[in-house]
């Protein structure tokens, strides 16, 4: 499972092989934990900010919180002001 | 010709619905897109907010992106444009222009702006030297494979190509390279499970 979760990171699975992927992170903290590390690692070497662990949780928290879902009509490179 | 798209099977997983690609997707561009709102906002807490502000539009705007360019690009556009609106709305001393882009990106690395919130300079501090220390002691065929692929920005192909070894090798030694420095950040990040998505 680590192979696969490094290669979903990079983009390398197909479609089934990411939805499996996906279905175990969210059923092992664990998996999720290492998920999150390869991609600081990455961010680490590039030189991107690493804000505090709990950022990624805030993120989603507002998209919970604001009930966000898909909007058909929605174009985000929109000005918002004109929303 | 326009690279394959690394992030397409996410992308149309969340198209469809499927929140955790999209979490996934967060979790992999976080970083990337607060550096780049940082070149326009100076104040951490708001850039924060302009991160979720651009991570809510891409999700309500997930139908309209139709892999024309890059999941990336298309997000990095969506910041761009929540970043220039967030400024033209606030007033928020910012710097502008490109005289002096890296001053301007490292006021923002690990919590320098955060005056506030010193632990967190010290975290981030912490683990990009956990990182430096782990690179220096990997296998140098492994740091060269993850290096390529994280900073030069090359491809699995082409890593393959430009050390003449099989895809499965890139991806192995990639892999290795991973796990290698995530043991060694183990003691810096913990498993803070509760905390993380």
């Amino acid at each position: 499972m680590s192979l696969k979760v490094s290669q979903l990171l990079d983009g390398q699975l197909s479609t089934e092989e990411t939805q499996s992927v996906l279905a175990e992170l969210a059923a092992n903290p664990a998996e999720r934990d290492r998920f999150t590390v390869y991609a600081l690692i990455g961010d680490v070497l590039r030189g991107n900010p690493t804000p505090d662990d709990a950022y990624t949780h805030r993120i989603l928290e507002r998209l919970r919180r604001e009930g966000a879902s898909i909007e058909p009509g929605f174009d985000p490179l929109r000005d918002p002001i004109a929303e | 010709m326009q690279a394959a798209d690394p992030d397409i099977e996410l992308a149309r997983l969340a198209q469809a619905g499927d929140a955790r690609a999209f979490e996934a997707l967060v979790v992999k561009y976080q970083r990337r897109i607060a550096r780049h709102v940082a070149r326009f906002i100076k104040s951490a807490d708001d850039v924060e907010d302009v991160v979720q502000d651009v991570f809510v539009r891409a999700y309500r705007g997930l139908a309209s992106f139709r892999g024309d360019s890059q999941f990336y690009s298309w997000l990095y556009r969506i910041a761009s444009n929540a970043a220039l609106n967030h400024l033209r709305r606030a007033s928020d001393d910012v710097l502008l222009g490109d005289d002096a882009p890296d001053e301007r990106i490292s006021e923002f690395a690990p919590g320098v702006s955060d005056a506030a919130q010193p632990d967190r300079t010290l975290m981030a501090e912490q683990i990009a030297d956990a990182v430096q220390r782990a690179l220096a002691k990997l296998q140098p065929q492994l740091a060269e494979a993850l290096m390529l692929f994280e900073v030069e920005k090359k491809s699995y192909a082409e890593i393959a190509e430009l050390l003449q070894i099989p895809i499965g090798t890139v991806r192995t030694r990639i892999f290795r390279a991973r796990e290698f420095i995530a043991r060694r950040l183990e003691p810096v990040v913990g498993p803070r499970r509760d905390r993380r998505w």
